[in-house]
């Protein structure tokens, strides 16, 4: 985490803390994105990850008092973001909606995708919208907890250790729960290549 | 390529950053909480209400730090006065609790003293006495007849003397 942010972050929590509502404002603008990205990935569906991120802010706003500063803001709220997430996914059980969110335009010109439907055949045979749902299926197919793991990894592009804090648990379990998350991916969209149009 | 590999896969994820909610929704998302927040508080007692005003109105003004000195002072000052009526009361509280205890007696005179005469060795001999008359009387032989001291003695035909 860069020094910066996170002395910016600092100053919003004691201002929030001494009575300042509008700093926290400026924490949640600052925020949402990112954890709405965590949460999406994590639901597959928008009205649950609306009514998640404000549960979740309104959740900090009620704690930040109680927050001593031993981690980073950032990896407090994400905490708090995962673990609301996991709790809501475990009384939800397996019943989803599949609530896609439109494509960002940009995507064409991001060079990853470029490359990746230049050269790589089941990609390139699929259109973009249904390699979004195939994806969006496969990635439900995990369990919540690999969810989680690869959202935060692959997705968000957090390091392992940031990860382990925000769960709480080993770097080596997150390794392992990456890894068998991706095994599982692989067969998922393998299955896709071969059947197509299932 | 026929099959997707670790880094394609790796890939295909992090193209779902571009996955993005409604236009606007981040914009309105503020006022949403907003306008959450007001409707949460407006559901709440009003002594709760209060209470937190309270509550951030102290922490604002942070009157804990202010306060941090007399407040100590305070409750030494208060310490000091429940132990000293603590000491007080102590001799009334023994005698409260001597009075639930009537196997170690009361004191012996009116001042509380306790001396060598006090009746607590007393009452420890009253309430427990050794035997009692009938227990005494009974022998392993319930059913055989009285026998007395004189049946033992030996009969003599000498005269008694006389004096």
């Amino acid at each position: 985490m860069d020094q910066p942010r996170r002395d910016e972050d600092q100053e919003l929590v004691a201002r929030t803390q001494s009575g300042d509502a509008s700093a926290f404002d400026q924490l949640v603008i600052k925020y949402t994105p990112r954890l709405y990205g965590l949460v999406y990935n994590m639901t597959s569906n928008h009205e649950d990850t609306n009514d998640l991120l404000q549960d979740i802010f309104a959740k900090a706003y009620k704690a930040i008092r109680g927050f001593r500063g031993k981690s980073s803001f950032y990896t407090w709220v994400h905490s708090i973001a995962v673990n609301m997430t996991l709790n809501f996914l475990k009384k939800r059980g397996r019943r989803f909606q599949l609530s896609l969110d439109d494509v960002d335009a940009s995507i064409q010109n991001d060079r990853e995708f470029m490359e990746l439907t230049a050269t790589s055949s089941p990609v390139r045979e699929a259109d973009l919208s249904e390699l979004q749902r195939r994806l969006n299926e496969a990635m439900m197919k995990l369990s919540d907890e690999h969810r989680a793991v690869v959202t935060m990894f692959h997705i968000q592009g957090m390091p392992h250790a940031e990860i382990s804090k925000i769960l709480r648990v080993s770097e080596g379990t997150v390794r392992s729960r990456l890894f068998y998350a991706n095994r599982q991916l692989q067969n998922y969209l393998d299955e896709f290549r071969k059947n197509p149009v299932s | 390529m026929d099959e997707f590999n670790d880094n394609e896969i790796t890939r295909l994820l992090r193209l779902k950053r571009y996955e993005q909610p409604p236009p606007g929704y981040f914009e309105n998302f503020l006022h949403e909480f907003h306008r959450r927040q007001r409707d949460e508080l407006l559901r709440q007692p009003l002594w709760r209400i209060c209470l937190e005003r309270a509550r951030e109105l102290m922490f604002r003004l942070d009157v804990r730090s202010l306060a941090s000195y007399p407040v100590a002072v305070a409750a030494v000052l208060v310490c000091a006065a429940v132990i000293s009526l603590k000491i007080y009361q102590e001799p009334e509280k023994a005698q409260v609790a001597l009075q639930d205890a009537p196997a170690l007696s009361t004191p012996a005179n009116a001042e509380g003293e306790w001396t060598l005469a006090s009746p607590v060795a007393t009452r420890i001999f009253r309430t427990q006495p050794l035997r009692s008359f009938d227990q005494s009387a009974q022998t392993h032989r319930a059913s055989a007849p009285p026998r007395y001291v004189l049946d033992s003695v030996p009969v003599s035909y000498e005269p008694t003397f006389k004096f």
